[in-house]
Formats: structure tokens, C-alpha cells, sequence
């Protein structure tokens, strides 16, 4: 049960929501549509920033996992499975990451009925370390961004980035290889 | 206000400025021209009706329990008229609309979305000069060229994913599939997907 100091929403973070230290979160406005009722259902590693404009708009069964020194700068989770970010990787604004193409927050999926199954072919997510994701850019359920790769703005990513790979377009093809200059 | 800003640490001079104090909800009167159906969900914000100004009448209608999330936003101007049909979910829709958008029952438009049934400028360079100058800030936007515009209609059932943006005069058949993306820009025919820019159909081999 937490209170964000700086919030102007009026709401507290989730309790099965945890923030690792020094990490800023914009405002509990983020949890508007969380629903999820995993524990953790959102873990947010150190030295995270989360801005203006993210959401996780997680069913019961979703779950968000980040690890150290990402920035969020205004993106939407949107899942019932998995989403798991590694360390330092960048999202930009607008981006959508998302069980399935047609994703709607918890509510609306739970008020479709039986239409609703059709959205079922949520999938987990898995975003590398190092990874750039560019505004705009959709990645869907089941696709992988590897370490190190980026992601073109407006991109939809459906399926595998490799490793130090640029991908781009829609449907995303990957334009270009940028591997690390310093080789740890 | 002023104590504490004072007494801000650096850590928190660095941090953004938070938005005013409820911000997020609207709760003013909904304008007079908007009908809204038995059952509906509005998350209204500051931003949802900031350039809804239709005069029409209905300017929006929602049939029963549409569910509007927080990101959708009305841009009607003057002339212009939404209608969304029964039980459809608007999970982050942008209208921009100058004539009329209608959608029917069932429709689901993910986040992110686009609506327009106008491209709000001119494609000759010479009337779009004109129209640069009328709707500048002092400009006279009594002055500004004719509008092509050319209605849009979602049929009932039909779903627009992530990021997809449906252009004037399209017409999505019932039941169609625009998957995440996808930039519509001719009509979509009863239950097909369509993918990419401009949106082409999918032949199921390209996916999965």
C-alpha cells in the first residue's frame, strides 16, 4: 500500500505492485485498468523511470517484469501472460505491448463474453537487455526483442528480433545489425 | 506550494512536473448534443471533448454499454458526427471527424487507434497555403478552403487493432480484421484481415 509522494491521482500503487529503489513512477494513474492478481504482478527492478502515459493494463493472470535502469517513457502494457523487460532497455513513447493485436483493458475483455476468447491467444512477451523500442511501435504476444536490438518507430513486431538486430516496418523486417563496440 | 518546493531535494527538482491536482477526470456537463445509452462506461479526461465542437444533434451518440477507456478522444468540428452502436469498446480511440463516423454494434478498436473521415487540409498546394494561413493563430478560419470529407463506417462486429488508422470514405464490412497497424485506406470486405501500409489482405501464411 503505497502513496506516491509527487501523485496527483488519488489512488495508491497496487499492493502486488513493488518499485526498486530510486526508481520514479509518474503517477498511480498507471493501475487505472490493473486487474491482476499475481504477486508480484508488476516488478519494477532499480533506477527504472516510468513517465507520463504508461499503463499496465494487466487481466488477472498478467504479469510485468522489468529489470534495472529502463526507461518507460509513456508505453502501454497491455496482457493476461507475461511481459518480461530486461535491463537498460529503452521504450519510447506510444508503444504498445500487448498480448494480442487486439487488445482492450481487462474490463472490456471480461464484458465480451464469448468474443472474448478470440483475444485468447495471449502469449508472454520477452524484451532483452540493451533493447530500444521506438515510438509508436507495437510488439504482440508471443515475439521476442533480443538483447541489444532495436525496434523502428511504428514498427509491429510479430514474432523474433535476434540479438543486436534493427527491425522495422510493418510487417517488421529487420533493416540492419548493431552489435556492441565494446564486446564485454 | 512554494514551502515545498524549497525544501525539494536535487533528486526531486530533476523529477517531472506532476500534473495539477485532478487532472486525469472530467466532470464537468457532458455538452447537450451527446447521447449516451443505458449501461455505458465513459473514463472521461480533460482531454476527451478538448475539440468536440459539433453542432449537429446527435454531435455523439454511444448506443448501450459501449465502454469508453481513458486515451479516447472526440475531435468533431462543427459539422461532423460520431455514432458508435451497442456493447462496443473503445479501448484508446482517436475521432478526428468533420462529417460522420458511424460504428456499428460489437465493434472493438484497440489502443491507439485513428478514426478520420477527413484529411483536414487541402491536397492542392495552392488552397493548402490559403488554409496554413486561415487556421494560423490569428488567422480567419472563416476563410479557410472547402473540406473534402467522405464518411467512414465500422461495421458491427468488425475489430481495428493496436495503432491502426482508418481514413475518410472507408467503409470495414462486418466482421473484418485490421490488424495492428495497418493504415486503411480503400474498403475492407465482411470478414477479412487486413495488414500492413496501405492495408493489403492477409493471406494466412503470412502470419502464424
Amino acid at each position: 500500500m503505497t502513496l506516491l509522494a509527487h501523485d496527483w491521482y488519488p489512488a495508491e500503487v497496487p499492493p502486488n505492485v513493488t518499485l526498486g529503489e530510486r526508481s520514479w513512477l509518474h503517477s498511480s494513474f498507471a493501475f487505472v485498468h490493473h486487474r491482476s492478481e499475481r504477486d508480484p504482478s508488476v516488478r519494477i527492478g532499480p533506477d527504472c523511470g516510468l513517465y507520463k502515459g504508461t499503463y499496465f493494463d494487466l487481466g488477472p493472470q498478467g504479469q510485468v517484469e522489468i529489470g534495472k535502469c529502463c526507461t518507460v517513457n509513456g508505453a502501454t502494457f497491455s496482457s493476461n501472460d507475461r511481459i518480461v523487460i530486461g535491463d537498460y532497455a529503452l521504450i519510447a513513447y506510444g508503444v504498445v505491448i500487448a498480448g494480442s493485436a487486439f487488445a482492450v483493458p481487462p474490463d472490456a475483455r471480461a464484458a465480451m463474453g464469448e468474443d472474448s476468447r478470440l483475444l485468447e491467444h495471449q502469449r508472454e512477451v520477452r524484451i532483452g537487455d540493451d533493447a530500444w523500442i521506438g515510438s509508436r511501435a507495437v510488439v504482440l504476444g508471443g515475439s521476442t526483442v533480443g538483447n541489444g536490438a532495436a525496434v523502428g518507430a511504428a514498427a509491429v513486431i510479430d514474432g523474433e528480433v535476434p540479438d543486436y538486430a534493427i527491425a522495422a516496418g510493418n510487417p517488421a523486417r529487420i533493416v540492419g545489425w548493431a552489435r556492441p563496440s565494446h564486446p564485454a | 506550494m512554494a514551502t515545498s518546493r524549497r525544501a525539494a531535494t536535487r533528486a526531486e527538482a530533476r523529477k517531472p512536473t506532476p500534473e495539477p491536482s485532478g487532472g486525469a477526470s472530467d466532470r464537468s456537463e457532458l455538452p447537450s448534443n451527446v447521447y449516451v445509452g443505458a449501461g455505458c462506461m465513459l473514463e472521461r479526461t480533460r482531454d476527451t471533448f478538448a475539440h468536440y465542437r459539433s453542432t449537429q444533434d446527435p454531435g455523439l451518440q454511444l448506443g448501450e454499454h459501449v465502454r469508453v477507456f481513458q486515451g479516447t478522444t472526440f475531435n468533431v468540428e462543427a459539422d461532423g458526427s460520431v455514432e458508435i452502436g451497442e456493447g462496443s469498446i473503445l479501448a484508446g480511440v482517436i475521432f478526428m471527424c468533420a462529417e460522420a463516423i458511424t460504428l456499428g454494434r460489437r465493434v472493438v478498436a484497440s489502443y491507439n487507434v485513428t478514426i478520420t473521415d477527413c484529411d483536414f487540409h487541402p491536397l492542392d498546394p495552392d488552397l493548402r497555403r490559403r488554409d496554413a494561413i486561415a487556421i494560423a493563430p490569428e488567422g480567419d478560419r472563416s476563410r479557410r478552403p472547402q473540406l473534402a470529407t467522405a464518411p467512414v463506417v465500422i461495421e458491427d462486429g468488425a475489430w481495428i487493432g493496436i495503432g491502426a488508422i482508418i481514413l475518410k470514405g472507408v467503409r470495414i464490412g462486418r466482421g473484418a480484421r485490421v490488424h495492428a497497424g495497418a493504415v486503411v485506406t480503400r474498403d475492407v470486405p465482411p470478414d477479412v484481415t487486413v495488414a500492413g501500409n496501405p492495408a493489403e489482405p492477409m493471406d494466412a501464411s503470412q502470419h502464424e
